[in-house]
């Protein structure tokens, strides 16, 4: 082996090598704009003004001296937590299910895929129109039900509005994150759960013992990605509330596109994206972390 | 223990029916929703079905693709501009969709090969800031990506929408596989070294043919992902000639007449192309993600 | 084998995607996708009369704003664009659009339009363009229903409008019978608010563009307390905060709604037995008033404005087909919007054209249309740069207070912002 790899490109240079054409496209279409974004965010950027001097880190000053921002944040965080919560339980127990062996479940597996498969804006117009005040079915199916008297206008108090929204995005989420962590349930070894059995541990300690720990890695991959996602969430709010009633649902997300494309601000906007992006960063590392810490035990 | 049985079956068949009626009632609804006329959308109570069950909607969209308006309206219909270029649409997002899921599995394989099998430093920094480039929000790199596609002469074109999507998909498609390359016994690509082949060759000719499952779950991700992709979509295309399915299915909105339900059917029958490609392959895709995915 | 495949991939994709060879067009025509063929035919007879070619290039409806203004900040060149008045300030400050000054015959077309109409068309002092379609919101019932509650007119006042919805909550007609647009988006929560204020007499700011609404007793003040009180006894149905403009249009088209506000044009929807089902019960009167004002309105416009000073002349020429008159001297296009399509129009020659008149009283009364125009108030300070800045602010605020939030910070606060992007400016 020694006397093959000292013949050989040295392993980084071959993994350079490997990995160009990717990096490459990375390179021009995330990079090259995001280091105009950066550079956007230090000026005093609207285009609805002919000067456009540099501006420091004022855009950022003034953003985080605001408390439209730090209210908006916290809307991101509570939708970004809940919506998190919301993917992984359903989509942990959802994959116990699905794990089950009985007739008819390849069939539930590939149905699973529908809503992963619907596109965004056809999501969003499916759950307007489930939601609609007077002719939707929402409304029809709890009345029946008898769970509400009246037709309720679902998006426009709090905190219902917050709730469907959330809803909304998490049966689209869940899906992906159900087949992630069956994949991760299919590589616990049957002969653990059938041993515990024996011993007499029921369902719950055995989920509990067993399977939650092996499931760690899956798991923190799950809420790596689900709150990447989560916390850039645009498309459900710009369809369902507009960041309303009031400012309920202005979630940083919502923010950046009113600076950006509403108010023309392209320096507040792209100031805001790099704090958002910098806190995601933050949030990705410290699961990151956990993650390596699980997998060196 | 056989009563415990079939409670065991009660409660896994109530769990599926609670399940279906969750995951698959609202996309029933669509479809029913879809075949009613417009008056009957806008009824109270919501009907769970439509009676009369009408295709109008369809028609339009589908008659409007094939023929022109002349043959159209000897057929007592009308047909819109939207409805007529929609179908046609679909190609574009064919083509996108099928590129991005094509050149997404080759490059992102490449990339992902040296990070799950070689042994150099910075490896787990290089997966990481793969994944890092995306956390800012795409909607802040748009006007920046707008502007230089126009310098370059490279809007509404297609090719720039694949290198778009390229880049939000690369990342997941590299983690995805890198996992799953992680899950090829080792052994195979000694021997194959010690016969003398090089890394190319290895990855070309053992890992690549072994992990078929996990290379079609990451491009079924990419299909899906750059099928629906609408911001871009609409900030590149310029012209009829790029317009994509979801640009074609914002314009059935205007402003002064909306039919809904040609919108609602529009949305059904973009859900077509990403459902039968998931369906098709979603015995891959299980067993991809089952081998794969989890480190 | 992965060499060869690649090199078949990249070749069909090259092939496939190639970009479309830009032909040669005299004047280019953007807009959002209303009626795509119709604008086409028009452009033809406009190519048969003057021998430039021309044509038209649509882009999504609600996604318009968002596209141009990533269109025109990486410098794309358009000829002529659909502008809605909402953002001609921000378009003309960003020099995205140009003025008419000087070209010749514009004054002409001035003489035609009445003056509320060419001052939602300017941006400090020069007009912008010619209208495309434009008109007012208008007040509208639902006759069967008020028959039903056993109501024998509409209402002419606010306070008289809420005992009415009252008298049909309580005879069991309809549980929230109003319905109005409070959405956070430019057609919807302001303008209805700009209506309710002006029939209490009052307005958001004065001629120095000097915020007034949030002084104590204003007509805009009332309007809040009339809404957050319809909304809290639910006669104002709930759903409105969600709803904008046309998507209102589907409570009346479906008779839960009675008394909705809606710009003119929805009128001939509502009346169209293919959509709504209560079609010839939709009946227009004046927007209801106060003790302080007799009734308020506000116009719309839609405009063609010119893109750039180069070939201003040549992109003139089609403004004129699509906004003024054709070759044979007559209101052409708007005549056919209004004509086929029920799309409010503003050339005074149309108002007399027995062709107009006749066809829109199938579905909307034109002697109240025209007197409603009357009661337009003059939004000037629509048309300043920072207005949409400001808007969207206000959106939010307004809205709070319709749930029942406190008003006076939050008025105060908003006052404030406007005068701070007004200095800033």
């Amino acid at each position: 082996m020694t006397k093959n790899s000292s013949s050989e490109i040295p392993q980084g240079r071959l993994a350079l090598i490997f990995s160009a054409p990717a990096l490459l496209i990375l390179a021009v279409t995330v990079l090259v704009p995001l280091a105009y974004a950066i550079y956007l965010s230090f000026h005093r950027y609207n285009l609805k003004r002919a000067k456009r001097p540099f501006a420091g880190f004022r855009n950022y000053e003034k953003i985080l001296t605001d408390d439209k921002f730090w209210d908006s944040l916290a809307t991101s965080f509570i939708f970004a937590a809940s919506a998190v919560a919301v993917i992984t339980v359903v989509a942990f127990f959802l994959a116990l299910l699905l794990n089950q062996d009985y007739p008819g479940r390849g069939i539930l597996r590939a149905l699973l895929l529908i809503p992963w498969a619907i596109p965004d804006v056809v999501n969003a117009l499916l759950w307007k129109w489930l939601l609609h005040p007077a002719f939707g079915v929402m409304n029809a199916l709890f009345q029946m039900g008898g769970i509400i008297d009246q037709y309720v206008a679902w998006l426009t108090t709090m905190p219902s509005a917050m709730i469907w929204v959330i809803i909304a995005y998490s049966w689209k989420n869940i899906p992906l994150a159900t087949l992630l962590i069956l994949a991760g349930l299919q590589t616990i070894p049957k002969t653990l759960h059938e041993a515990a059995e024996l011993e007499g541990a029921n369902a719950w300690k055995r989920t509990q013992y067993i399977t939650l720990p092996l499931l760690r890695p899956t798991l923190t991959v799950v809420l790596i990605f689900e709150t990447i996602f989560a916390l850039k969430v645009f498309d459900i709010i710009y369809v369902l509330t507009s960041g309303g009633p009031g400012k309920s649902t202005t979630v940083l997300g919502w923010s950046i596109y009113i600076n950006t494309f509403k108010k023309l601000d392209f320096g507040t906007g792209s100031a805001l994206a790099m704090i958002l992006g910098l806190i995601t960063l933050f949030i990705a590392i410290v699961f990151y972390a956990f993650l390596d810490r699980g997998e060196k035990q | 223990m056989k009563s415990n049985r079939i409670i065991r079956y009660i409660l896994l068949y109530f769990a599926s029916a609670l399940f279906l009626a969750v995951f698959v009632g609202p996309f029933l609804w669509m479809i029913g929703a879809s075949l009613q006329l417009e008056r009957q959308l806008m009824q109270v109570p919501a009907s769970l079905w439509p009676d009369p069950v009408s295709f109008a909607s369809y028609k339009e969209i589908i008659y409007g693709a094939l023929f022109d308006e002349a043959v159209i309206s000897t057929e007592g219909y009308s047909s819109s501009y939207q409805a007529r270029v929609y179908l046609g649409s679909f190609v574009n997002s064919g083509i996108i969709a099928l590129s991005v899921s094509f050149f997404s599995v080759v490059f992102g394989a490449y990339a992902a090969y040296p990070i799950a099998r070689l042994n150099f430093r910075g490896r787990y920094t290089l997966l990481f800031s793969i994944l890092v480039v995306r956390l800012v929000p795409a909607l802040s790199l748009a006007i920046p990506i707008v502007l230089f596609a126009k310098k370059m002469g490279m809007n509404d074109n297609l090719v720039t929408l694949i290198f778009i999507n390229m880049s939000f998909v690369l990342p997941y498609s590299i983690w995805l596989l890198q996992a799953y390359f992680k899950t090829i016994p080792t052994e195979l690509e000694d021997a194959a070294r010690m016969d003398g082949c090089n890394r190319f060759q290895v990855a070309n000719k053992i890992i690549i043919p072994l992990s078929i499952p996990g290379l079609t779950t990451a491009a079924i991700l990419a299909f899906l992902l750059s099928w629906g992709e609408f911001l871009f979509a609409l900030l590149i295309t310029e012209t009829e000639k790029s317009y994509t399915s979801t640009v074609v299915a914002g314009m059935f909105a205007t402003a002064l007449d909306v039919s809904y339900v040609t919108i609602i059917a529009a949305g059904v029958l973009a859900v077509i192309p990403p459902v039968v490609f998931a369906l098709f392959f979603q015995k891959y895709i299980i067993s991809g993600l089952l081998s794969g995915a989890v480190k | 084998m992965m060499k060869k495949w690649l090199t078949i991939a990249a070749l069909a994709l090259v092939g496939w995607a190639a970009p479309a060879s830009a032909q040669d067009v005299d004047v280019e025509l953007t807009g959002w996708p209303y009626q795509v063929d119709v604008v086409r035919e028009n452009l033809e007879r406009f190519t048969s009369q003057s021998g430039l070619s021309a044509t038209f290039n649509p882009f999504p409806s609600n996604e318009y704003h968002t596209k141009m203004v990533s269109s025109f900040a990486s410098g794309t060149n358009f000829d002529i664009v659909y502008v809605r008045d909402s953002f001609l300030a921000e378009w003309a400050a960003a020099g995205w659009i140009v003025p008419l000054t000087g070209l010749p015959g514009v004054d002409e077309y001035m003489a035609d339009l009445p003056q509320g109409i060419i001052d939602q068309m300017s941006f400090e002092g020069e007009v912008y363009g010619l209208p495309y379609y434009s008109g007012n919101s208008v007040f509208v019932y639902n006759d069967r229903l008020m028959k039903q509650a056993g109501i024998s007119s509409p209402p002419k006042t606010w306070n008289e409008l809420m005992q009415q919805a009252q008298t049909m909550k309580d005879k069991g007609v309809l549980a929230s019978p109003i319905v109005i647009g409070l959405a956070a988006n430019e057609n919807s929560i302001l303008r209805t608010l700009e209506i309710v204020s002006a029939g209490f007499g009052g307005r958001f700011f004065n001629d120095k563009l000097e915020p007034v609404f949030q002084e104590p007793n204003s007509g805009v003040r009332k309007a809040l307390a009339w809404i957050a009180d319809g909304m809290k006894s639910g006669l104002i149905n709930q759903a409105s905060m969600s709803q904008g403009d046309g998507e209102i249009d589907q409570f009346v088209r479906s008779g839960t709604a009675a008394f909705s506000l809606v710009t003119d044009y929805e009128m001939k929807v509502l009346n169209d037995s293919e959509q709504s089902n209560e079609a010839g019960n939709i009946k227009n009167a004046l927007v209801p008033g106060s003790a302080d004002a007799t009734s308020g309105t506000i116009g719309y416009v839609r405009l063609y404005s010119i893109t750039s000073e180069a070939d201003k002349e040549q992109a003139w020429k089609l403004v004129q087909f699509l906004g003024g008159k054709d070759a044979t001297g007559v209101y052409y296009v708007p005549k056919r919007w209004a004509l086929e399509f029920g799309l409010g129009f503003s050339p005074a020659p149309l108002y007399k054209d027995d062709d107009v008149r006749n066809s829109i009283s199938g579905w909307i009364n034109p002697d109240l249309l025209q007197e409603q125009a009357k009661y337009a108030i003059n939004r000037g300070y629509r048309f300043v740069p920072y207005f949409s800045d400001w808007e969207i602010e206000a959106w939010a605020g307004f809205q709070e207070i319709i749930n029942g939030g406190d008003a006076d910070p939050i008025l105060e606060e908003l006052a404030e912002n406007w005068n701070e992007l007004q200095s800033e400016y």
